[in-house]
This record gives structure tokens, C-alpha cells and sequence, in this order.
């Protein structure tokens, strides 16, 4: 008996422990990395600017161990660690027992903090071209946010709480994050969120040492190049697993963790595209600076909203400590930056106006209508809270979002269609005749809808200006490729830029259709009976009862067509019996179908509930295209402003 | 002026018309969220959210057909629901039904969400 008491005790000491120490280790060098990186910044001494960045990567590596030391107590059972107990039991697989690492509350906020101090690390080693003062200053900056993150998990929530009694087994984690959707969406997402930190320390620093020059946009432009292609993949698969995973027939639903997501990659598009005037025009400086605070701000705002329980969600979340403190952070942060730009405006001198109607105003325009829809999602997330103060709470639900948010989301599929086409400075009278294609792709398309039978106004409103952004995508690539093909090549981060906006054109084209074309029915079928939706003949051939290793699974046979599907029911034994249903869905090019298995009744039938949901795989195909596009458009390419000075050579040259 | 007409005019319309989006569009679908109690004392008009605890006098009748009470701290009303019931559906947990209370003191759910039991915590172990 002895020894295995002796083994547990061993881990308490190596895991807990150590876990905690690594931590607090990871606090002290953050807190003298953010001190003195500030005050060697302001004195411009090289050598302490060094010491401060090496002691940035000392917390980040500390940071690092503590997670090692959580995921080893995790893969060992060691149910002396609360956080194993709460989120782990000896039944879950080996691969979900690893991923409960961010699975809860404290765990999640120790990837984070991870990552952070991975991403930072490697921001301040690709700094070099910045100088030593911004570099400095984002150093500090990036170690105070480090250290924030580790004060909160070393003294309000700790992923090492000790138990007095190590019980023989853990609670389990949640059914519903029995999936593999678990291994892939939560670390991207939250890798998302914790890289967003690095462009607005960089930001921050060039404002701090009144630089707003184009060696930041280029350095910053690339890690929100990172931080936006991180969160579209998580937004994405985020859609993905709740489609297949919660059996309500859609993808997104304007939860308030939804829209937290959602908020700071709008922001962060908007600065993708605004960039571009400042490289391009040396306009809309400060304008940048406060798209790269915004979407951090949103960040922290969501990670607080989330996290603290203020607003009514369908997930409630553990309502813990650490909310007030991230409020607090959020205030600093807000603080911090006000006063930072409003010290600084003299940094966005414009060299006088610009015509509006140019490339320089489409992104203008662009950039207030994706932050008119950051508005709309901003107002729906936060009336309940505002409403809550005056008197009975008000909740908005999808209808909001349509109305308020929809016709923006138009007007910014029109301006995708017409904005690459507007030449930069002035738009004459050749930008009007390269309009004539587009226009005829979506007065094409609307005939074609009319003709059809289509009839609801939003549809004829979305799918026209679809074929028009895509007739635009497709003619400027078809213009490069019959004058110059290798353009395509050596101009990648614009072409790759046009992919990414066919892949938006896919999605849309996606969204609109399952939006507006979806058909459901809810029915109840004797097993030899048929249903039919959207054409679609499904019959109910039986039910059997299966038994797994950790749950039990009521599995109904729905034939269609040649194929069988099988939406099912899981019980796990843990957790008082909590059932989990499994959708079944068949996917063809045109459109899902989507079946869940509502239960089985006394007589015999079965209960289901059968989507018919059209063009999803757009969703998913136009997704991956969006991502591919910036992707490939920014290997190796040469920024704009390196490649404006390249050009500039030979100009100063003497003859 | 140039500047203003060029720049300001455009931007302070978008400005006007995402505003003029949010305000018409909050109008008309925002619903109260209220507990039972709530609704009891004064019943707002149209369609409301109503959180409470499922009791333990559920009846189905068929796989889709649910009655049941919901409860809060002191107040209580009897639930009629046709649809899917989400996963984690039973007495005592916390569910969240939208519609309206019908002159018949019943309440004619139109949605029914179950609060999840959280992603990022089960039940604080306590031994």
C-alpha cells in the first residue's frame, strides 16, 4: 500500500509544484523584461535593450515548462491536480485526454500565454530592421501583457490547484467535446487571440518612439497577416464542428462567444486593406495605428465578456475570478492607448486630400463598412448588459444581426466587385468601361434568378453582386495572363489577394444559399416509412442499440438513395448520463443533408429532424481558398515598400 | 472644405446609415429576457425569453410534443414545446424557451435552448 502512496505523493511534489514554480518563475523574468525594456528603451542603451529581450524569452520558456509540466500530469492521471480531475477521467482517449490541456478555463489561459510568448519571441527576433528604441518599447510592451496573463494564472487561476485527497477517478470531460473538432478549433482559435498582442505592441512601440514609418507597417503587417489567417481558420472550423457536431442545421449562431471571435478579425481586415494606402500613398497613418489597437482592444473585451459571465449565452461559462481582472486589463490597455494616439496625432499628417472616388477611398469606405458591422455585432453583444442597467434585460437574436448587419455585408460584396478595379489617386473614364463586365455578370445573374423563380430580395441582392465580385477577381487575372503572365508571380501578394477574394465570393455564395434555401422537417417514422424534403427520399430502415467503450449508442438506419446513414444518440455513464447526438450528414455538391436523431419512441418509431442545406461545401471549399490565397500571396514576397525603394534605384543613380 | 466635402460628407452618411441599421433593426427584434418572476409580475408584450429550472414533471407525448413546469427562485409556469429538445435536456437544468404566454397561462414555447453545461468546467470537484 506504501507505494503507490509514496508514487502519488512524488507527483504531487514533481507536477504541481514545479507546474506552479515554472510559473511564477515565468512572472519574475516577464516583470523585469516589460521594467527594463522600458527603461532601456527611453535611455537607448543597446546592451540592456538585449538583457530585457533575453529575459522576455527566459519567461516565455518558463511560461513553456509549466505547460509541459501540466500536459505530463494530464497524460499520467494525476488526479492530484484539480484541473485533471475536473476535465479528464481514466476512460477519455489518450488524444482528448491531451487536449483537456485546453479544455478549461486555466489551461486555455496557459496555451494562450504560451503562444504568446512563442509569437513574441519570434516577433522580437524578426525585429532587427526596426531599430533598437521600437523594438525596446515592444519588448516591454509584449512582457507587460506576458506578465499579465501569468499574474492571473499564478494567483487567480491556477491550472495547479492541489487537491488534499487525490480522488481514484476524474470527472471526464464534456460529451460534446468528445470529437476531433476538439484536437483542431480551440488551439487555432486561441492561438488567434494570442497573437493579435503582437501588432499592437508593435504598434504601440512605433507610437511610443513617434515612428510611423513604413518599416512598421511592413513588420506589423506581417504578423496580422499571422493573427488574421490563424482566426479565419479558427472562425472557420469553429463553423465546421458546430455544424457537425450540435445538430441544429446551421454553422453560426450570433452566440456572444461567436461574435467575440468574430469582432477582431473584422477589425483586422479592415487594417490588412488599409495598409496598403499608407505603403502605397503614405496616407491613413494614424487611421492604422488605431485598426491594430481596435482589434487587440476587442480581444481582451471578448476574452472578458466570455470569460466573466456579463452576458446571457447558450454557454454559460464557469463564472470565475479572473473576470474583474480582465476588465481591469482591458481599462489599462484602453487607457494606454487613448492617451498613446492622442499624444501622437501629429504622426498622421495627410499630405493633403485624395479624390474619393479612388482605390485610396474604396478602402476608406471599405474599412467604415466592415466597422459599421464590428458596430452592429459590438451593439447585439453588449444590449443585454446596457439594457440590464435601465431596467428588464433586451437579447437580439439572428433577425438583428440580418437586418442591421446585411445590408453593410452587401454593400462590401459591391465595393469587392467595383474597389480593385478603381486605379489608385483618380478613377477616369477607362475605370468605367472596365466596370462593364461585372455589371454584365450580375445583371446576368439576376435574370437568370428571376427567370428561375427566385423571389426574396436578399437573395436577388447577394447572388448578383457574388457573380460581379467574381467577374472582377477573374477578369484581372485574365488580363494579366494574356500581357504579362509572370506578373501573376512576381506580383503574388496581389494576385494572391484576388484568390482570396474568389474564395470570399465562393463563401458568400454559400452562405446565401443555405441561408435562404434551407428546408427542414420534423418527423416521426415507423421503421419501412419514408420522408421526403428538397426532393430527398430518406427511409427509416431500423434502430439497434450499440455498446462502446465509454458510452452506449442508439444508432437509427436512414437510407437514401444507395447509401445508409446513421445518425445516432450517445449516453455516456459519466457525468449523470449525458446524452449527445450525432449527426449524420451526406454531402453532395449542391447540398447536405443533414439528419438527427431526436429519439426513439414506445411504438416503435423513431423521431427525426432532417435538414436539406444547400451549397454548404462552398462554405468550407471558399474558406480554405481565402486562406490559401493570403497564404501563397505572401510566401517570399518583398513588401510593397522594399519594393518601391528597389525600384527607386536606379533613379538616384548619377548618369 | 474640399477635404470635408470629399472625405467627411461620405464618411458622416455611412456613419449615419450604420446607425440608423442598428437603431431600426434593435427595434424590432430585440426581445426581453426575463425569469419567471419577471414575466408573472408585469408580462412584456410580443415574444420574450424566459430562464428557469426544468421540473420534474416532464411528459412527452411523442418524440417531438413537450410539457413541463419551469421554476425559478419563486415563481413558476407550465411550458408547452413542439420540436427537437436539445441533448442535455432534463429536470434541473437550466433552460431558456422563447414565445409567448398564451391567455391560457401556458406558455407556447417557439425555440427552447438548454444552457450548456459550460466548455470550460463540468461541476468544481469538491471530495
Amino acid at each position: 500500500m506504501s507505494v503507490p502512496l509514496l508514487h502519488a505523493a512524488i507527483h504531487v511534489v514533481i507536477l504541481g509544484y514545479l507546474g506552479a514554480g515554472a510559473l511564477l518563475a515565468a512572472l519574475v523574468m516577464g516583470g523585469f523584461s516589460a521594467l527594463l525594456s522600458f527603461w532601456s528603451g527611453v535611455r537607448q542603451d543597446e546592451t540592456f535593450i538585449q538583457v530585457g529581450r533575453r529575459a522576455f524569452y527566459a519567461a516565455a520558456t518558463f511560461a513553456f515548462l509549466s505547460a509541459v509540466m501540466l500536459e505530463v500530469a494530464l497524460l499520467t492521471h494525476d488526479f492530484s491536480l484539480a484541473y485533471v480531475v475536473e476535465h479528464t477521467d481514466l476512460s477519455t482517449p489518450t488524444a482528448l485526454v491531451a487536449a483537456a490541456f485546453y479544455g478549461g478555463q486555466e489551461g486555455s489561459l496557459l496555451y494562450w500565454t504560451v503562444i504568446l510568448g512563442v509569437l513574441g519571441s519570434a516577433s522580437l527576433i524578426a525585429s532587427a530592421s526596426l531599430g533598437g528604441r521600437v523594438a525596446a518599447y515592444a519588448g516591454g510592451i509584449l512582457a507587460a501583457i506576458l506578465s499579465f496573463f501569468l499574474f492571473v494564472l499564478a494567483v487567480v487561476a491556477s491550472p495547479f490547484e492541489l487537491l488534499s485527497v487525490a480522488p481514484p477517478d476524474g470527472l471526464g470531460l464534456n460529451p460534446i467535446l468528445r470529437d476531433g473538432g476538439m484536437l483542431i478549433h480551440p488551439p487555432v482559435v486561441l492561438a488567434g487571440f494570442a497573437s493579435f498582442a503582437i501588432p499592437f505592441s508593435f504598434a504601440c512601440a512605433a507610437l511610443l518612439a513617434g515612428r510611423a514609418d513604413a518599416a512598421w507597417i511592413t513588420h506589423t503587417r506581417r504578423f496580422a497577416l499571422f493573427a488574421w489567417s490563424l482566426q479565419t481558420a479558427g472562425l472557420l472550423l469553429g463553423m465546421w464542428w458546430a455544424y457537425h457536431v450540435l445538430g441544429w442545421g446551421g454553422y453560426w449562431g450570433w452566440d456572444p462567444v461567436e461574435n467575440v471571435a468574430l469582432m477582431p478579425w473584422l477589425a483586422t481586415t479592415a487594417y490588412l486593406h488599409s495598409s496598403q494606402v499608407q505603403e502605397r500613398r503614405g496616407r491613413l497613418r494614424l487611421w492604422n495605428f488605431g485598426l491594430v489597437i481596435t482589434a487587440f482592444l476587442l480581444v481582451v473585451f471578448g476574452t472578458f465578456i466570455v470569460r466573466s459571465g456579463v452576458v446571457p449565452s447558450v454557454h454559460t461559462f464557469a463564472i470565475s475570478a479572473i473576470g474583474p481582472w480582465f476588465l481591469g486589463f482591458l481599462v489599462v490597455c484602453l487607457a494606454f492607448s487613448a492617451v498613446l494616439l492622442t499624444f501622437r496625432s501629429n504622426l498622421g499628417v495627410e499630405p493633403g486630400p485624395a479624390p474619393a472616388v479612388s482605390r485610396e477611398g474604396a478602402f476608406v469606405l471599405q474599412n467604415l463598412l466592415l466597422l459599421g458591422v464590428v458596430a452592429v455585432v459590438m451593439w447585439g453583444t453588449v444590449l443585454p448588459l446596457v439594457s440590464g442597467m435601465f431596467g428588464l434585460q433586451r437579447v437580439v437574436g439572428a433577425p438583428f444581426y440580418e437586418r442591421a448587419a446585411g445590408p453593410l455585408l452587401a454593400a462590401i460584396l459591391a465595393l469587392l466587385a467595383v474597389g480593385p478595379l478603381l486605379p489608385w489617386r483618380h478613377a477616369g473614364r477607362a475605370t468605367v468601361r472596365a466596370l462593364r463586365w461585372p455589371v454584365a455578370a450580375g445583371a446576368l445573374a439576376l435574370v437568370f434568378l428571376l427567370i428561375v423563380g427566385v423571389r426574396a430580395a436578399p437573395a436577388l441582392v447577394a447572388f448578383p453582386l457574388a457573380a460581379a465580385a467574381a467577374t472582377t477577381a477573374l477578369t484581372e487575372y485574365a488580363r494579366a495572363a494574356v500581357r504579362k503572365p509572370r506578373s501573376i508571380l512576381r506580383k503574388r501578394r496581389r494576385y494572391g489577394a484576388y484568390l482570396a477574394h474568389l474564395g470570399l465570393v465562393v463563401a458568400v455564395i454559400g452562405f446565401a444559399a443555405s441561408h435562404f434555401g434551407q428546408q427542414e422537417k420534423d418527423v416521426s417514422l415507423q421503421p419501412g416509412e419514408s420522408v421526403t424534403v428538397a426532393g430527398y427520399t430518406l427511409t427509416f430502415a431500423g434502430s439497434e442499440q450499440r455498446q462502446l467503450a465509454d458510452h452506449t449508442e442508439l444508432v437509427a438506419g436512414m437510407r437514401l438513395g444507395d447509401q445508409t446513414l446513421e445518425p445516432s444518440r450517445a449516453t455516456y455513464a459519466g457525468l449523470g448520463g449525458q446524452a449527445v447526438t450525432h449527426v449524420a450528414i451526406s454531402t453532395t455538391p449542391t447540398a447536405d443533408v443533414y439528419v438527427v436523431l431526436a429519439g426513439t419512441n414506445l411504438d416503435g418509431s423513431a423521431t427525426f429532424r432532417v435538414f436539406v442545406n444547400p451549397l454548404v461545401i462552398f462554405i468550407w471549399a471558399g474558406g480554405t481558398v481565402i486562406i490559401m490565397g493570403v497564404v501563397l500571396g505572401n510566401l517570399g514576397e518583398r513588401s510593397a515598400a522594399v519594393e518601391l525603394a528597389r525600384r527607386r534605384i536606379p533613379v538616384t543613380l548619377p548618369a | 472644405m474640399t477635404l470635408f466635402l470629399r472625405w467627411g460628407l461620405p464618411g458622416a452618411v455611412v456613419v449615419a446609415c450604420v446607425g440608423y441599421l442598428i437603431y431600426s433593426a434593435s427595434g424590432g427584434a430585440a426581445e426581453y429576457y426575463v425569469t419567471v418572476s419577471e414575466l408573472r409580475a408585469h408580462a412584456p408584450a410580443g415574444d420574450v425569453r424566459v430562464a428557469g429550472v426544468v421540473q420534474d414533471d416532464v411528459q412527452k407525448s411523442d418524440g417531438l410534443h413537450v410539457m413541463f413546469t419551469e421554476k425559478d427562485g419563486t415563481a413558476s409556469m407550465p411550458v408547452d414545446y413542439r420540436g427537437t429538445l436539445p441533448d442535455i435536456f432534463k429536470p434541473g437544468i437550466t433552460v431558456v424557451v422563447e414565445g409567448r404566454l398564451g391567455t391560457d397561462g401556458i406558455f407556447h414555447a417557439r425555440s427552447l435552448l438548454a444552457k450548456c453545461p459550460s466548455r470550460f468546467s463540468t461541476q468544481p470537484y469538491t471530495s
